[in-house]
C-alpha cells in the first residue's frame, strides 16, 4: 500500500510496476497505522465515538450492539464498496440513492406480477448492473463530469420509479425473500453482514492482486499515463461503473428483503453517505489510492457515528449537520496532507 | 474565418447561440400545441414571475461557474433563507430578511474560504456545506412549514407593478447589474481569466483566489435574496424549497453558455437558460403532463446538456483550438518567409 502523501522511490516504482511489497498481515496493518496521519485521525474519531458510546449506554460495547451496527450498515456498506472502486479512478456514482430502491422495486414488482423468487432476484441484479453500464457509457463517451451525469441519472431513475409505483409503497409477496436481509447464520450472524464482508474481501483481492485492480489505481493517479501505457481506459471505466451498479443491485435486494417493501425514496442520502464512508476510510477523493478494506473501516465508523448520535438523542435533522461537518473535516485534512 | 465551410459556420452558430435556438423552438412548439392558454397574458405573467426566483440564483451560480467552480449549496441556502425570513418575523420583518441575507453571505464566505484557503475542490466543499445547511434548516424549522405573520410581506414576491410582477423587476435589475459586472468591470474580466486558465491568470498578475472567493460570496448572497423573495411570494416557507434548484440552475447556466470547465458564461445566458426550462415546465404543465414525467424529462435534459457540453468542450473545442493554432502558426510562417 502506497502512502500517497509521501511515496518513496521504491513505492512509486512498485505502484507503476504493480508489485506490492509483501510482509505479514500484522506488519502491514501496523505500517498502515503508523504512516498515515490521516488514518490516525479516523482512528482517533473511532476511539472518541466508542468512548462516547460506552458512556451513553451500557449496552454500547456489547457484541450484540456491535453486530447490530454491522447489520444496519451492511446495505450502505455494500454500496460503498462499489463506490470505492469508482473513487479510486476519480469517478463517482451518485445514482445509487435511487438505483438501490429501484432494484427493490423491480424485484418486488416481479414478485407481485407472479414471477418466482429467483427471477426477481436475478432481474434486480441485472437492473443494477444495467444502470451502472448506462452511467459508465455516458460518462466515458462524453467525458462529462461523472458527478453531474450520475446526479442526472439519479433524478431520471427517481422519475421512473415514481411513475412505476405512483409514489406508493410496494410490499413483497414471497416470504422466502426476507431470508436475505433478515436471516441469520448460526443464530446471530446476519447473512447481509456475511455478504458484506465476503464481498469486501473479494474486491480487496481484485484490487491488490489482479491486473484490473492495478489499472484502477493507475487510472486514478494519472489517466493519460495509463492510456499511453496501453490500458484500455474506456472499457475499464465502464466495467467499474457496472460493478458499482451491481453492488447497488445487491444492496437494493437486501434492503427490499429486509423491509419486505420498497418505495422510490427509500434510500435518500445514500449517495452522500456512501461517499462519506469511503472518504472516512481513507480512500482519497483525488483517486489513485485507498482500498475496500479501508472502506469497511469507514462504513463501521459511520455506523458507530450514527449509533452514537441516536444514543445521544440527536434528532434526525441534526444528524445531517454532524455528518456534513465530519465530511468537511476529513476532506480538508485529506487535501491538507496531499498538498506539499 | 472565411476558410470555414458553411456547415462549420452553422455548427458554430448553433453551438454559440444554442440557447436562443432552444428557446425559440420551445416557444414555437408550445404555441402550436396550446396557443390559447400558453400565450395568454395570465400565463406570460405567471411565467415571468416564476422565472425571477431561479434566475437570481442562476446569476450567482454563473459567476461561480465562470470562475471555474460550482456551488451545490444553493438549494439548502434557499430553503434556509426562506425559513429565516419567515421564522424570525417576530423580531421584525426587516430583521428577519437581514438575517436571511446575512446567512447567505456567511455560507458564501465559508464556501469561498473552503475553496480558496482550504483548497478543497468546489463541488466537494459545497456538497459538504449543502449538507450542513440542510441539517440546520431541518432543525430550525422542525420539519414544519413556517407561515408568515404580516400580510404586506407578500407584496415583494406576489405583487405586481401594473402588468409586471415585482420579482421580475428585481430580477431584471440583477440581470442588468451582473451583465455589466461580468462584461465591463475588472472583476468580471479577472473572473473569466481565472476560470479559463488559472495558471495563465496567475502569471498575468491576477490573484487567482480573490475573484473565486467573491464569486462564492455573491452566489450565497443572491441565493438568499431569492429565498426571501420566494418566501414572500407564498408568505410561508417549506422544507421542500430549493430541492430541485441546484441542478436546475447549473443546467440552465450551461445551456446559456457556461461550462463546467470555467471561463465561459454570461448573465444573459443564465437568464435565457432559466427561461427555457421554465417555459418547458410551464408548457408541460398546461398540457397536463404528469409531474413525475416532468421530473424525468428534466433529468434527461440535464444529462443531455451536461453530456453535450462536456463532449463539445473536450472534442470540438479542442479541435477548433488546434485548428486555429495551426492557422496562426501558418500565418506566422508565411509572414516570416515574406518578410
Amino acid at each position: 500500500m502506497v502512502n500517497q502523501a509521501n511515496p518513496t522511490v521504491k513505492e512509486s516504482a512498485n505502484a507503476v510496476t504493480g508489485q506490492f511489497d509483501g510482509g505479514g498481515v500484522l506488519d502491514r496493518a501496523w505500517d498502515w497505522v503508523r504512516r498515515s496521519a490521516r488514518d490516525q485521525i479516523t482512528l482517533l474519531l473511532m476511539i472518541l465515538l466508542v468512548v462516547a458510546g460506552s458512556f451513553l449506554s451500557p449496552v454500547f460495547l456489547t457484541p450484540r450492539n456491535l453486530l447490530n451496527i454491522l447489520w444496519a450498515v451492511s446495505v450502505l456498506g455494500i454500496v460503498a464498496l462499489g463506490q470505492t472502486l469508482l473513487l479510486i479512478t476519480c469517478n463517482f456514482d451518485m445514482s445509487v440513492a435511487m438505483s438501490v430502491p429501484f432494484v427493490g422495486i423491480v424485484a418486488i414488482g416481479l414478485q407481485i406480477a407472479g414471477f418466482g423468487l429467483w427471477p426477481s432476484l436475478i432481474a434486480g441484479l441485472l437492473t443494477g448492473t444495467l444502470i451502472g453500464v448506462i452511467n459508465g457509457l455516458i460518462v466515458v463517451l462524453t467525458e462529462a463530469n461523472p458527478f453531474l451525469i450520475t446526479l442526472g441519472t439519479q433524478t431520471l431513475i427517481y422519475a421512473v420509479a415514481l411513475i412505476l409505483t405512483q409514489a406508493k409503497t410496494w410490499y413483497g409477496t414471497i416470504p422466502a425473500f426476507n431470508v436475505l436481509g433478515r436471516g441469520q447464520a448460526f443464530g446471530f450472524l446476519h447473512y447481509s453482514v456475511i455478504l458484506f464482508l465476503v464481498l469486501a474481501l473479494v474486491l480487496e483481492f481484485v484490487l491488490r492482486r489482479t491486473r484490473y485492480g492495478r489499472y484502477l489505481y493507475v487510472l486514478g493517479l494519472n489517466e493519460e499515463a495509463g492510456r499511453l501505457s496501453g490500458i484500455l481506459v474506456k472499457p475499464v471505466k465502464v466495467v467499474t461503473f457496472a460493478a458499482c451498479g451491481f453492488m447497488a443491485g445487491i444492496s437494493g435486494l437486501i434492503m427490499a428483503s429486509r423491509l419486505n417493501s420498497t418505495r422510490a425514496s427509500g434510500a435518500v442520502g445514500m449517495d452522500f453517505d456512501s461517499i462519506i464512508a469511503v472518504v472516512l476510510g481513507g480512500t482519497s477523493l483525488f483517486g489513485g489510492s485507498g482500498g475496500v478494506l479501508r472502506t469497511v473501516v469507514g462504513v463501521i465508523v459511520l455506523g458507530i457515528l450514527n449509533n452514537v448520535m441516536v444514543l445521544a438523542g440527536v434528532p434526525y435533522d441534526a444528524q445531517w449537520i454532524g455528518k456534513g461537518i465530519v465530511f468537511l473535516v476529513i476532506v480538508w485534512t485529506d487535501t491538507l496532507l496531499r498538498r506539499r | 474565418m472565411s476558410e470555414m465551410s458553411l456547415s462549420k459556420k452553422l455548427l458554430r452558430i448553433l453551438t454559440d447561440q444554442t440557447i436562443l435556438v432552444v428557446l425559440v423552438g420551445l416557444i414555437i412548439v408550445f404555441s402550436i400545441l396550446n396557443a390559447d392558454r400558453f400565450l395568454s397574458t395570465e400565463n406570460i405573467h405567471n411565467v415571468a414571475r416564476q422565472v425571477s426566483f431561479d434566475t437570481i440564483v442562476a446569476l450567482g451560480q454563473v459567476v461561480v461557474l465562470i470562475a471555474g467552480g460550482i456551488d451545490l449549496s444553493v438549494g439548502s441556502v434557499l430553503a434556509m433563507a426562506a425559513a429565516l425570513a419567515m421564522g424570525l418575523q417576530s423580531y421584525g420583518v426587516g430583521i428577519a430578511v437581514l438575517a436571511a441575507i446575512g446567512m447567505g453571505l456567511a455560507v458564501g464566505t465559508i464556501n469561498g474560504l473552503l475553496v480558496t484557503k482550504g483548497k478543497i475542490v468546489p463541488f466537494i466543499a459545497t456538497l459538504g456545506t449543502m449538507t450542513v445547511v440542510y441539517g440546520a434548516m431541518l432543525t430550525y424549522t422542525q420539519q414544519q412549514p413556517i407561515p408568515g405573520q404580516v400580510e404586506w410581506f407578500k407584496v415583494l414576491g406576489a405583487g405586481s407593478a401594473g402588468p409586471v410582477p415585482i420579482p421580475t423587476i428585481i430580477m431584471a435589475l440583477f440581470v442588468g447589474i451582473f451583465h455589466v459586472l461580468l462584461k465591463y468591470t475588472r472583476f468580471g474580466r479577472n473572473l473569466y481569466a481565472v476560470g479559463g486558465n488559472k495558471e495563465a491568470a496567475r502569471l498575468a498578475g491576477i490573484q487567482a483566489d480573490r475573484p473565486v472567493f467573491w464569486a462564492f460570496v455573491l452566489s450565497g448572497l443572491l441565493t438568499a435574496v431569492s429565498g426571501v423573495l420566494l418566501a414572500s411570494r407564498l408568505n410561508s416557507s417549506t422544507i421542500h424549497m430549493g430541492q430541485q434548484t441546484g441542478l436546475l440552475v447549473i443546467a440552465a447556466c450551461i445551456m446559456g453558455g457556461a461550462s463546467m470547465l470555467g471561463g465561459r458564461g454570461s448573465a444573459m445566458g443564465a437568464f435565457l437558460g432559466i427561461l427555457a426550462l421554465a417555459i418547458l415546465t410551464n408548457g408541460l404543465n398546461l398540457l397536463s403532463v404528469f409531474s413525475f414525467y416532468q421530473t424525468g424529462i428534466r433529468a434527461l435534459l440535464l444529462i443531455s446538456i451536461v453530456a453535450v457540453d462536456a463532449f463539445y468542450a473536450t472534442t470540438v473545442r479542442k479541435r477548433m483550438m488546434e485548428a486555429s493554432a495551426i492557422g496562426a502558426q501558418q500565418a506566422q510562417e508565411s509572414a516570416g518567409s515574406g518578410g
